[in-house]
């Protein structure tokens, strides 16, 4: 089957708006980019025609394919994407114990030696057609069930502040666009005192850092805004490190915003702890082996303002990385909706939540 | 009895003294009974009379000390050792009269960052000592050698209220107070002044002319053809340094300029390399210091930073930011090269960047995000509040930052460098590691 004759009109009559929102950046917050794609995805599964499980998941990958390409340096769809994949996966082998119970499960080594093909015959050949509406509620259902996961990602990560934070302690932060850390901090104000420092992270979200100071101040913690030079200035006086990502890989290394890099590379060099805030769906199955690939880069005319034109004439390169990757090593412990994990178990979290077979959606 | 009281010194005379009117002045008000209303009244009445009165020092201290009407400190727990600007202009004694004209424009101009840069702040106020030398007339009764010291000393406090004194200036400082002190009482006054402002000319020469020169010639080994250089900021050594590379050298190389927020001083590296008319030799990239982690990943071959001082135990004490940058590219094995005259060592001692500091203002921050920090004097921002009122005119979400008593906003100016960042400290003397700093100031003293 062709990609044309999988994606029916109306299929793309639905992904449409949700790519040029994506492509015009008009989708910034990670937590709605993840519900946009589940329910964009909710709504394929329920409009487009298959026969069997095997079917869907080609036409849910195909979609994956298209939102990937339309912004290939957003890890996020693909995340949502593979764990659709995942409920999709999970029902069909259920189904499939339930006729033969003796299939090897996927996840160990013995199924890197068989193929996919037998498999797809032997679901073929086990399903009848009555069962695809019973299929298409589990897994609306449990695409309800991530959903809902997703938006209440914050109170998940918000129950494990007492045991990290202690009183009159310094925290430093250096994302402040990170809505996670921002409900982190005000829901530690409840039950301990602690200062917070807050780098500006110019030029790309300086505005949301005022805001963000803004709201912590209004909640009565401690607030300090610095610039970002000045991190390893006051790294000494720090007690915790506490950044918010944009996507975790694998491997536990994660991106960021730019500049949160050296501020982890000065903690490390403190031996400050550094703890990073992501929600179960930033993890990403990938591992980050191209690491110029991942780094985005923004409107350079915010570095080098382009009325400068004696400076703008004579300069060879001005970048604007919006993104930094950060190694594995250099942060202490994630901190997710389901508990926090050491960088080095990253991996493990990633199978409990991901098909192999679905890394790669082409 | 009359014995012992005269054993008292006389400091504790004076106290004794003040309590005692202090006394007397209670007294007063509890036997007089004044009301509230007519303390107001008195209050104003004051007001009245002090407008009336002469301008004296003692009273316009007063003033200025009355137009302040509230101290509003907002400086974080952590940093609240560190002098505000307001402070600095409320302890300082506006005696404008005794003030040169030349030291009130360099008080002005250092702080509005007209003049930045330890090199420029420092060859800057020597020459306006030299117009105050000049113009300086011995008052009868006192000999130059004790007079002129102290009458420095007035302008050195007024120019303390645009920014502190950097390191090298107070070495220059200490130096001339020197040189005053060892002119003898029997040259005449105008010989005086003139062995003085020669002094003044050979000592600028000599400690920043020529030094630069030694440094540049020093340094301009490490740059070779084709080479990548990384440098941070605006500091005139290095400046001079790339000039020096493509002008008498011939060389070409790429340059990063990493910048930051809030002074932009690499612009201003930038724009006078421009100027200079040497940017077909030199292919410069500019980024900000956040996006240095990708900037790094770029071969560079070397990174040069400027210096404010060296201090005694060996750390670098620089521009905010100096750090991070010596930090990172020590870890990814970047030799970090600094260039700094020997008036800027100093035996001072320091291990964090907290303790000692120079606290700027927390509003240039806000204000504006792309240009560095215009500023107004401190009369003139007093009056336009006053004319303004209340009302504000920009929009920012920490437009009125002030009344969120829990929100603090940090401005400092330096930061400290460890000396193992450090791989070479090139000054006039030859080039050494951070460590032999106080082998240098040794061997200074002793001469």
């Amino acid at each position: 089957m062709t990609s044309k004759q999988i994606i029916t009109p109306e299929i793309h009559s639905l992904i449409d708006p949700v790519i040029s929102n994506l492509k015009r950046h008009q989708l910034i917050e990670d937590k709605d980019v993840a519900l946009t794609i589940a329910k964009l995805l909710m709504k394929v599964i329920s409009v487009s025609k298959w026969s069997n499980p095997q079917e869907l998941i080609e036409i849910i990958r195909k979609v994956g394919l298209i939102i990937h390409k339309s912004y290939p340096r957003k890890i996020i769809p693909g995340n949502i994407v593979r764990r659709v994949l995942f409920i999709i996966r999970e029902e069909t082998i259920e189904e499939e114990d339930n006729i033969n119970s003796n299939f090897p499960m996927m996840s160990s080594m013995f199924s890197l030696l068989t193929t996919n093909k037998r498999k797809e015959d032997q679901i073929q050949v086990a399903k009848p057609k009555e069962k695809t509406s019973d299929l298409r509620s589990i897994i609306a259902q449990g695409i309800r069930e991530l959903i809902d996961e997703i938006s209440n990602v914050n109170e998940g990560i918000e129950n494990m502040i007492a045991d990290l934070i202690h009183d009159n302690e310094v925290l430093l932060t250096p994302t402040p666009n990170s809505d996670s850390v921002l409900h982190f901090l005000i829901k530690a104000k409840t039950k301990r005192n602690f200062t917070v420092l807050v780098t500006e992270n110019y030029p790309n979200d300086i505005e949301k850092s005022h805001y963000f100071v803004k709201k912590l101040a209004e909640h009565k913690i401690e607030t300090i805004l610095i610039p970002d030079s000045t991190s390893y200035a006051v790294m000494s006086r720090v007690g915790k490190v506490i950044i918010g990502t944009n996507a975790v890989f694998a491997n536990g290394g994660c991106l960021s915003n730019s500049g949160v890099s050296q501020v982890v590379e000065c903690a490390k060099e403190h031996k400050t702890p550094v703890f990073a805030v992501a929600g179960l769906y930033k993890l990403s199955p990938l591992y980050p082996f191209t690491k110029d690939d991942l780094i985005e880069v923004g409107n350079s005319g915010k570095v080098l303002n382009y009325d400068d034109y004696k400076l703008i004439e004579n300069v060879q390169v001005v970048t604007n990385t919006l993104e930094d990757y950060i190694p594995p090593d250099l942060i202490d412990i994630f901190i997710t909706n389901i508990g926090g994990f050491a960088s080095t178990f990253i991996y493990r979290i990633v199978l409990d939540n991901y098909k192999v077979e679905d890394n790669k959606l082409d | 009895m009359s014995q012992e009281q005269s054993k008292l010194s006389s400091k504790e005379l004076k106290e004794l003294k003040k309590k005692e009117k202090a006394a007397r002045r209670q007294a007063q008000k509890e036997a007089s009974g004044i009301t509230p209303e007519q303390q107001q009244k008195n209050l104003e009445q004051k007001l009245q009379e002090t407008k009336k009165t002469s301008q004296t020092p003692t009273n316009l201290k007063k003033q200025l000390n009355q137009t302040l009407i509230k101290n509003e400190k907002k400086v974080p727990h952590l940093f609240g050792h560190l002098e505000t600007r307001e402070q600095r202009n409320a302890s300082s004694p506006t005696i404008s009269n005794l003030v040169h004209p030349s030291i009130l424009t360099l008080t002005l101009k250092y702080s509005n960052y007209k003049i930045v840069g330890s090199n420029s702040r420092l060859k800057n106020m020597l020459l306006a000592f030299k117009q105050v030398i000049e113009d300086y007339k011995t008052p009868e009764s006192t000999t130059l050698s004790r007079h002129l010291t102290n009458h420095l000393s007035h302008q050195i406090e007024y120019l303390k209220t645009g920014r502190p004194l950097s390191v090298s200036m107070g070495n220059a400082i200490r130096w001339l107070k020197q040189e005053i002190s060892h002119i003898s009482i029997d040259i005449n006054e105008l010989k005086a002044k003139e062995i003085l402002c020669s002094k003044i000319d050979d000592f600028v020469k000599e400690k920043i002319e020529l030094s630069d020169r030694l440094i540049v010639e020093n340094a301009s080994k490490h740059i070779s053809n084709g080479s990548t250089i990384l440098t941070y900021g605006h500091s005139q050594v290095l400046e001079e340094l790339f000039k020096y590379c493509v002008l008498e050298q011939d060389k070409t190389f790429n340059l990063i300029i990493v910048d930051s927020r809030p002074l932009f001083e690499g612009k201003k590296l930038f724009r006078n390399l421009v100027d200079s008319d040497v940017t077909n030799s030199i292919r410069i990239q500019y980024a900000l210091l956040n996006s240095l982690n990708s900037t790094l990943l770029e071969d560079v071959d070397v990174v040069f930073l400027g210096a404010h001082a060296m201090l005694s135990n060996g750390r670098l004490y620089s521009r905010v930011g100096t750090a991070l940058i010596a930090m990172m590219s020590h870890t990814r094995n970047i030799p970090v090269l600094t260039c700094c005259e020997s008036i800027k060592f100093s035996d001072k001692v320091q291990l964090d960047s907290v303790t000692t500091n120079e606290l700027a203002d927390s509003e240039d921050l806000i204000n504006n995000f792309n240009i560095p920090p215009q500023k107004k004097s401190f009369a003139l921002e007093q009056f336009i509040k006053q004319e303004k009122g209340e009302e504000s005119i920009n929009d920012s979400p920490l437009a009125n930052w002030k009344d969120l008593p829990n929100l603090n906003i940090l401005n400092i100016l330096y930061d400290l460098t460890p000396p193992e960042y450090i791989k070479k400290v090139v000054t006039e003397l030859g080039s050494l590691p951070p460590s032999s700093v106080p082998v240098i100031l040794r061997e200074y003293k002793n001469t």
